[in-house]
């Protein structure tokens, strides 16, 4: 079996057209791991710039590990993550202080911090990286979470309000400083299902609007179908990448038994 | 720094915005970039250019916007908030769907009224005091379920968790013998140590063994005793029961129709209430030894030292030391396990209640000493 993903065409399906876009991320050689394991390797994937890339996969197929690396909190054991023309992998701690300013995180749980409003939350990022007023830092802080439907919550703090809400407020932390990238971990995790597709709605709503690139790391398979533009999967038996397309198209044409089995939900019994 | 300022003028030069007064209405009309950059100097501008009075509706025209973002967008933000603080309307226009859209999603919500006004010095003080009434009643009506909870075990002592209860005895009393040691001995000598020479003036050099054994036996004992209590146990209880609420284990509890002041308080309380007594007899044990450390130095033998002691104190003192300790207990134990109780969410809940533990822990142990000992002092003990 070849080690490239099988790829289907990008401007397929529900997908945009991609093919003429700037590459957000651009990944070449990537393989993740610890101590100097690889969980997954030969990772070649461009991330363009407006689109929302859903990357998936089992259990310990290296997601979040992928994501740690993404965002720079580690590095990758071999290859290049570029972002902004820097290489994550080999840049140094200012150049990575910049990068990081070029996108926002949203981690499975929200992670807001506690004993501060919601709008203390989102105002945090402003205080620490712009010189703007405090009064135009409330007003900042305060059109960020009316963009997710949070304006009536912003003296709320996160105990007071839902899981679903909770994300939502975090999302809105997450485009605190207006970053062109936004990395999502698990959105739907823990949500109802009407919850997951207002949440699905908000993601495609900025995307829209604001030209936001999304990279969400999720397998729920409602939302990927919904709003995803493409879909990486990463499978943690063979180590590597084995999909890259619009999900709908993989989930019917994939020439991968197991991708096709994965994206309609077969249970190993069936297979 | 020079080349941060020329990135500002050229910003304010890019970022335009006319603020006209257009029948009797305002019309705001930013032109160019309106964006996380651009958006401190046209607010700036803006705050510049409102009249102080107008009356008709505030229009945020959108024609001449090159780019917006969601920062951006929080000029409309203010515009909005402005003229529902004045009781205008707010409209926006020009712009195409997807800007308008974005303009108004970001005010969905947003209400003047909502802001939280600044607490005053004075507001701040008539809240704490309304919160400290609410913690006091709190704490009472927690002492009589307690005691509902003992009342019932009385009746069927099965219902007690022995186990528990002996495992707390050892790590709340056995555990904390080193500490009250080193304590119990040194308070002893430096309270000989500051009274011997006043008394020493009058040829009174024995009666400083008379002084330690009164105050160790009835207060300093008893009160070391309990504030190394509050700091260990209070504390202990506050965080273990915080934890386990934080982490839904006292739902679990509930859940399986287990009441969580039968399970989890009873015993530390009752541990508590054994020990702290007895930790306090060996505290104003060791004190009273402390206080020779002193005078033996001086020349009088350890049979000297004890006859004074014996004949300083009374049956009435030692048994006052002992309980001032139980009540110390009781209250040390209750606070601790109540403010676990009531841990709020989040990852500061549980440091908060620890805090709120050990400072009215200590809080209550001095309180409690003062009324115990105005009242051993009416009834002439």
């Amino acid at each position: 079996m070849s080690d490239a993903p099988t790829p289907l065409s990008a401007s397929a399906g529900a997908a945009r057209d991609t093919s003429r876009r700037d590459v957000a991320i651009g990944l070449r050689g990537v393989a993740i791991g610890y101590e100097g394991k690889a969980i997954v390797h030969g990772i070649d994937l461009d991330i363009l710039a407006g689109e929302i890339m859903f990357i998936g996969g089992g259990s310990g197929c290296g997601k979040t590990t992928l994501l740690s690396c993404l965002t720079a909190l580690r590095k990758p054991i071999a290859g290049s993550i570029v972002i902004d023309g820097i290489d994550l992998a080999r840049a140094n701690a200012d150049e990575i202080q910049r990068v990081r300013r070029r996108f926002g995180v949203m981690y499975q749980l929200g992670a807001l911090f506690g004993g501060k409003s919601l709008l203390e939350n989102v105002r945090l990022p402003l205080e620490e990286f712009t010189d703007l007023s405090d009064d135009v830092m409330d007003d900042v802080a305060r059109a960020k979470l009316g963009l997710v439907g949070l304006g009536a919550h912003a003296h709320k703090e996160p105990s007071e309000i839902s899981g679903g809400m909770q994300k939502r407020a975090a999302i809105a932390r997450a485009l605190a400083l207006d970053p062109p990238i936004i990395f999502l971990d698990e959105p739907s995790a823990g949500l109802d299902p009407v919850t997951s597709a207002d949440l699905d709605a908000m993601i495609v709503a900025l995307n829209h609007m604001l030209g936001t690139t999304f990279v969400i790391i999720s397998h729920e398979l409602a939302s990927i179908y919904a709003i995803g533009h493409r879909f990486a999967m990463l499978d943690g038996a063979r180590k590597k990448l084995v999909a890259l397309g619009p999900p709908a198209e993989l989930r019917d044409k994939s020439p991968d038994e197991w991708v096709r089995r994965f994206l309609n939900r077969v249970p190993t019994a069936e297979a | 720094m020079r080349n941060r300022a020329r990135h500002q003028d050229a910003l304010a030069d890019k970022a335009t915005i006319d603020v006209r007064v257009e029948g009797g209405g305002l019309r705001v009309t930013p032109e160019g970039a309106l964006t996380s950059e651009t958006i401190g100097v046209m607010r700036e501008k803006l705050e510049r250019g409102i009249p102080a009075k107008f009356s008709g509706a505030i229009v945020f025209d959108l024609s001449k916007v090159a780019q917006i973002d969601a920062s951006g967008v929080s000029l409309a933000v203010f515009l909005y908030r402005l003229a529902k603080a004045r009781g205008l309307s707010f409209e926006t226009s020009g712009g195409d769907k997807d800007r308008r859209l974005l303009v108004d999603l970001a005010l969905r919500g947003q209400d003047p009224e909502a802001t939280i006004p600044p607490i005053g010095f004075v507001r701040e003080m008539g809240v704490a005091a309304l919160s400290l009434q609410e913690i006091l009643l709190d704490l009472i009506r927690f002492i009589g379920e307690i005691s509902l909870v003992l009342v019932r075990i009385a009746r069927r002592p099965a219902l007690l968790r022995l186990r528990d209860t002996i495992a707390a005895m050892s790590r709340h009393g056995t555990d904390a013998i080193p500490v009250v040691s080193l304590l119990g001995l040194l308070i002893g000598a430096i309270i000989a140590f500051q009274t011997f020479d006043p008394l020493a003036k009058y040829g009174a050099k024995l009666q400083v063994a008379d002084v330690v054994a009164i105050s160790i036996v009835r207060e300093l004992g008893p009160l070391i005793t309990a504030i190394i209590l509050a700091g260990r146990s209070g504390s202990a209880f506050a965080a273990e029961i915080g934890t386990m609420k934080v982490t839904q284990e006292l739902d679990a509890l509930r859940t399986f129709g287990i009441d969580p002041v039968r399970f989890l308080v009873i015993p530390r309380l009752l541990a508590v209430v054994v020990v702290t007594p007895m930790l306090s007899v060996y505290a104003s044990i060791l004190g009273v030894a402390g206080g020779y450390f002193i005078l033996g130095p001086q020349g009088f033998t350890v049979t000297q030292y004890l006859t004074e002691v014996r004949e300083a104190l009374t049956i009435g003192g030692f048994l006052q030391g002992l309980a001032k300790a139980a009540v110390f207990a009781i209250l040390v134990a209750a606070i601790g396990c109540l403010a676990g109780l009531r841990t709020g969410q989040g990852p500061g809940a549980v440091g908060l209640s620890t805090t709120r533990a050990v400072v009215a822990g200590i809080v209550a142990i001095v309180v409690a000493d003062s009324v115990l000992g105005s009242f051993f002092y009416a009834l002439g003990i």
